[in-house]
């Protein structure tokens, strides 16, 4: 890891001096080769931030697609700026590595809600300007000092329709209920939504879920432990459904529509209790692009039409008001925000994440290890 | 003075990161041995020790005997046959760890090729659950560090004198004693650098349980890259490490007690 960055490094400075004729272009070929890079892409500047570019820090994937698509062609139009992807996956430690490490290659990262709170207190993010970034266009509550959210994404779960035809079930305490409804099941192995799913199941109520009681929680997951798997990647967890492993499977909301799709309908999703969870759009401090490019993409994000293509893209649900009501049809069920949905799934409460958020992480591995 | 440059790459490239992993197990976040502390009073951090080290004695166990048989084998083969042999043990030795953890579940899924075959035969009525346990964690792992375990054995084994065999069946003892109180002292030295080599590249596991675990099996790697990625906790990820590395330095240094190290890796003492 630590030799492939050095020498992606070597690879870009080289770049830079083959540009400036500083450096023979079969020296320059020879870097590049020994980098594993391929010499046209360093050229470009593949994922190398400078000032006259924005570098998106994305989980890869679709994601790439559907950013250029939802986002970047229209904010390139409009700027001039073209927008690159860096599809490693912003996790918080890999933010706070970035900006210790004094070498920022990330403009704006898609990252959690909490790493917005966390990382914005240990000082590691830029403040958003929201002279630029409109609040108006954030559900009320998700736009914070240093991180606002664009989309929201969540965890609910999915069952099967021909096991349970007669009497589907429908609540968080339907899935742990494995006596009425026999089969396994799978959860988040990260915690996240797991907790709030068992809380609510264990007969909490969604407006006191937070702040959470976390050994009730972990009790209730204990409860069927025998019969859960745990999914640490979308793919996994989507894996588990389609391969028919368990009968009840928590998933990541984006997934639900292909899971539906692969399984010919058998697997239906049950958003009644879904967890919402909002992303966070940040910035890490000194950032290449510098603050005003940044703003600017980001508040460009905001378009609602924008929006609606990325939850017609890449399954995120947007966070603009004013997209709520363009949800097309055939999305809605699929979609945190839209009408039918919103007063029926539990909001995540990114504060108590931000604060706990490592606590119950390694109390819930603990407990399921 | 050659080598001077050569040791100062050494220290800047490979101590510097050491240490500094080292200081960081004592330093964050904040200085003092609190990081350690947690062994004596988070009973959840032993328990993850203990799987680690249990699956890893586990793996060593059978990848060593399975290793043994083929070592054997193909020892005993000559020309085409053992070339045969030694090419499959290493193609299994180069496909991706990735790869060979999604096969896993493809064959022994619930609706796997494995199950399908033993419910359809009417030989069990439901499927067995294979993978997303400690059984699904020790085939992976044991599959995987089969080759690790076949290659200094049969480097062992190909330099034993045969002729010592037949002085000892010529002198009345059986097959059996014979490769008891003959051939197995001999191959000694290789069994005990299979078992290390194995062991100690299975302490550092993190694919393979963690796609074959179905997250109930957690290991000390996984463990530290969540504390490192996830919850931020660079402290104890760090005190981890430092115990794993120094947990490794010690075996082979309990080892060198006992015999050269140097022969056992191959190296001329």
């Amino acid at each position: 890891m630590q030799d492939k960055m050095f020498y992606k490094d070597l690879a870009f400075t080289g770049a830079k001096d083959f540009k400036s004729g500083k450096l023979g272009r079969r020296e320059f070929l020879y870097l590049c080769a020994l980098a594993g890079v391929a010499s046209s892409s360093v050229i470009a500047g593949d994922a190398e931030a400078a000032a006259n570019e924005i570098v998106l820090w994305n989980w890869g994937g679709d994601a790439v697609k559907c950013h250029t698509s939802a986002f970047g062609a229209a904010f390139t139009k409009e700027s001039g700026l073209p927008v690159k992807y860096d599809t490693s996956g912003p996790l918080q430690g890999k933010i706070k590595e970035m900006v210790n490490s004094g070498n920022v290659t990330a403009d704006v990262a898609d990252a959690d809600a909490f790493d917005a709170i966390s990382l914005g207190k240990s000082g590691h993010l830029e403040k958003i300007d929201y002279s630029v970034v409109d609040k108006k266009k954030v559900l009320e509550g998700f736009a914070w000092d240093y991180g606002v959210s664009i989309i929201f994404y969540g965890y609910a779960f999915m069952y099967d329709t021909k096991k349970f035809k007669n009497n589907p079930p429908s609540t968080w305490a339907d899935f742990f209920n494995t006596k009425k409804y026999p089969g396994k099941r799978s959860l988040y192995k990260w915690a996240n939504g797991s907790l709030e799913g068992a809380l609510m199941a264990d007969g909490v109520s969604k407006d006191k879920v937070y702040p959470m009681d976390l050994d009730r929680a972990i009790n209730k997951i204990k409860s069927i432990k025998s019969d859960t798997i745990f999914w640490g990647s979308g793919s996994e967890a989507q894996q588990m459904i389609v391969n028919g492993e368990v009968s009840m499977g928590m998933v990541w909301l984006n997934r639900a529509k292909a899971v539906e799709a692969d399984t010919n309908g058998r697997y239906r999703l049950n958003m009644n209790e879904a967890i919402a969870m909002p992303g966070a759009y940040l910035v890490p401090k000194g950032n290449p692009a510098g603050r005003a490019n940044v703003m600017k993409f980001i508040a460009s994000c905001q378009v609602a039409e924008r929006q609606i293509e990325i939850l017609r893209c890449h399954g995120m649900t947007p966070s603009n008001p004013e997209a709520f009501g363009m949800i097309p049809d055939d999305l809605k069920r699929f979609a945190v925000t839209s009408k039918e949905n919103l007063s029926r799934v539990l909001l995540n409460d990114p504060i108590w994440w931000a604060k706990n958020g490592g606590n119950a992480v390694n109390k819930f591995l603990e407990a399921i290890g | 003075m050659l080598v001077v440059p050569l040791f100062g790459l050494i220290i800047a490239l490979y101590a510097w990161p050491v240490i500094n992993i080292l200081w960081l197990g004592v330093s964050d976040p904040e200085l003092g041995i609190q990081n350690y502390k947690l062994l004596f009073t988070k009973s959840s951090l032993v328990k993850i020790l203990w799987t680690t080290i249990r699956v890893c004695l586990i793996t060593t166990l059978f990848s060593v005997v399975i290793g043994y048989l083929i070592a054997y084998a193909m020892v005993h083969l000559v020309g085409r046959e053992r070339n045969w042999m030694l090419t499959l043990v290493l193609i299994s030795f180069w496909v991706s760890v990735l790869v060979r953890a999604f096969s896993w579940l493809t064959l022994l899924g619930r609706n796997g090729l494995v199950n399908a075959a033993l419910v359809g035969s009417g030989l069990v009525e439901e499927p067995i659950s294979m993978i997303r346990n400690e059984f699904g964690v020790l085939i992976g792992m044991v599959h995987y560090m089969v080759p690790y375990a076949v290659l200094p054995l049969f480097a062992n084994m190909q330099g034993i004198d045969h002729r010592v065999m037949d002085a000892s069946r010529s002198l009345g003892a059986g097959p059996l004693l014979t490769f008891l109180r003959i051939y197995l002292p001999l191959t000694k030295p290789g069994v005990i650098a299979a078992s290390l080599l194995v062991f100690i590249i299975s302490l550092g596991f993190y694919v393979t349980p963690a796609l074959l675990g179905g997250g109930r099996v957690l290991m000390v790697a996984e463990y530290v890259s969540v504390q490192i990625l996830i919850t931020v906790q660079w402290g104890v990820a760090a005190m981890l490490a430092t115990l794993l590395l120094s947990g490794v330095l010690a075996l082979l240094y309990i080892m060198s007690r006992f015999m050269n190290i140097g022969e056992v890796f191959g190296a001329r003492g």
